[in-house]
């Protein structure tokens, strides 16, 4: 049943969001042609212009992405359809674990689509080299490989999203408790934790340090960073951010098993 | 066995009781009408036992168990609003109720389907309120259920739809279901009722066989309504 209800749910999210992938391929195509036009003053402004829609198609790709998902979340757990999803012979659990497993299937394409639009707009020669250049200065720097820091880099901003897209879901599951201003209430929710959490990392970090001089040097001075202290912050910040998705995914299944009020 | 059983059923929201202590049974192979005023608790009674609201107390069990996936196998529901995706074609909602409802009969809905002269590749969007209802009920009386539970089915429909979708239920419900049907629309549905369930200020007021409440007041049902609901 999981795999029938990913289908539908994927179906529905991407309904809109390939079209932002599309113009987002469009528009790099489009700025790269015209880009390699070589000697026209025109053809290298259109290049420009259309590499800035590239970008805005890539960031209402993300921003879609999102939106979809809560909307997704909303509409089918909590509006009018929310009568057939929760009379569908199915688990509470394996309905939630469907939303959240195409959260993750949705943001991992959106940020492979940006990346290779991001590929297509400014892929040369001289280019790879500086970024070839700045990755091996960074990853040295870290010590460590381009590819290991590549790789934490995009767990990170992959965690990061994912993260935001529970805090939504717990924020409408709680939200949808109450029988008034339910939507109010989701908002509120949803940012009241996003927040508190982030004071928790803070905290988690501060306890770090008391541990650790290096990290804690980082809090309290304004002396050259030390490059270990950020590698174990950031490894500490992979760490922390997979036990809240844990914990936030346990929060929001344990809410929606409960039972739920629909409108 | 019952078939469905609700004991000392409590909803409340926001400390307000919308159902006081509901003792009901229902037996197999009836058709029950579920009459009352509007917002006499007939809905919210309905939405716990589909279990789209968590009871604040008592017990509801289906077939012995409470509400969950065996329940939801056996129970076919026609709530009062439209609940399919709007952006799916006919064709599509009948492929995803053949996908999820294993009891689904696809060759029935297409037979139904024909009778009204649907084009199945028509959007739901594009279809009046009327024909997304008929399309539901379709869908929902396709299904070889053991309950089938239809909330205000006849609301806001022409006397000829009404006609209709009555045809419907009773042509086509499973053999030895029980049949629960909302509504305070009760002249249109008292002639298939074989027993009735009178609803007020959220909680059961009377129950009774059809027959023997006619004979009883000597009046029809919809009269006896019309007595017992008074303004």
């Amino acid at each position: 049943m999981l795999g029938k209800l990913l289908k539908y749910d994927l179906k529905w999210i991407y309904k809109v969001v390939v079209v932002f992938y599309i113009l987002s391929f469009i528009f790099s195509i489009i700025g790269r042609t015209l880009g390699s036009i070589e000697n026209s003053v025109i053809f290298s402004v259109v290049s420009k212009i259309t590499f800035g829609f590239a970008i805005a198609m890539m960031a209402s790709s993300i921003i879609n992405c999102l939106m979809r998902l809560w909307s997704r979340f909303m509409k089918n757990l909590y509006k009018d359809e929310s009568y057939l999803t929760h009379t569908l012979p199915i688990e509470k659990n394996t309905i939630y674990l469907s939303k959240v497993i195409s959260a993750i299937i949705c943001i991992f394409t959106t940020i492979v689509v940006i990346l290779a639009c991001l590929f297509i707009c400014y892929y040369s020669e001289t280019n790879m080299q500086a970024l070839k250049g700045f990755l091996e200065l960074a990853a040295s720097t870290y010590n460590t490989t381009v590819l290991n820091l590549l790789l934490l880099v995009s767990i990170v901003i992959l965690l990061e999203i994912i993260f935001i897209v529970l805090i939504g879901y717990i924020g409408i599951i709680l939200g949808h408790k109450s029988n008034k201003r339910k939507m109010v209430k989701t908002v509120i929710i949803g940012f009241a934790l996003y927040i508190i959490t982030q004071i928790i990392t803070l905290a988690l970090i501060y306890i770090l340090g008391l541990f650790n001089s290096s990290v804690m040097n980082l809090i309290n001075t304004t002396d050259i960073i030390n490059v270990d202290a950020i590698k174990t912050v950031m490894f500490y910040g992979v760490g922390i951010y997979i036990i809240y998705i844990l914990f936030y995914n346990f929060l929001g299944k344990m809410a929606f098993q409960k039972g739920v009020d629909v409108e | 066995m019952e078939l469905l059983e609700c004991k000392h059923l409590c909803k409340e929201f926001d400390n307000k009781q919308i159902l006081q202590d509901i003792n009901l049974t229902i037996p197999k192979g009836k058709i029950i009408g579920l009459l009352g005023k509007n917002g006499a608790g007939k809905s919210t009674l309905i939405k716990l036992i589909n279990d789209l609201l968590t009871p604040t107390s008592g017990e509801i069990l289906i077939n012995g168990e409470n509400p969950g996936v065996s329940s939801k196998e056996i129970i076919a529901y026609l709530p009062e609003r439209t609940y399919l995706d709007k952006e799916m074609t006919i064709k599509q909602a009948i492929k995803y109720f053949s996908e999820f409802y294993s009891n689904f009969d696809t060759e029935k809905a297409m037979k139904l389907l024909k009778d009204l002269n649907l084009d199945i590749s028509k959007k739901i969007s594009k279809m009046s309120k009327g024909m997304q209802e008929k399309l539901q009920l379709i869908l929902v009386m396709s299904r070889k259920a053991s309950i089938y539970i239809l909330d205000e089915p006849l609301g806001g429909v022409d006397p000829a739809t009404r006609d209709y979708i009555l045809d419907t239920i009773l042509s086509n419900f499973s053999e030895g279901a029980s049949v629960i049907i909302s509504t305070h629309l009760i002249s249109d549905i008292e002639r298939i009722l074989d027993e009735i369930i009178f609803m007020d200020n959220g909680k059961i007021v009377l129950t009774s066989s059809a027959d023997e409440l006619r004979n009883k007041e000597n009046s029809s049902i919809d009269e006896v309504f019309r007595r017992y609901f008074k303004c």
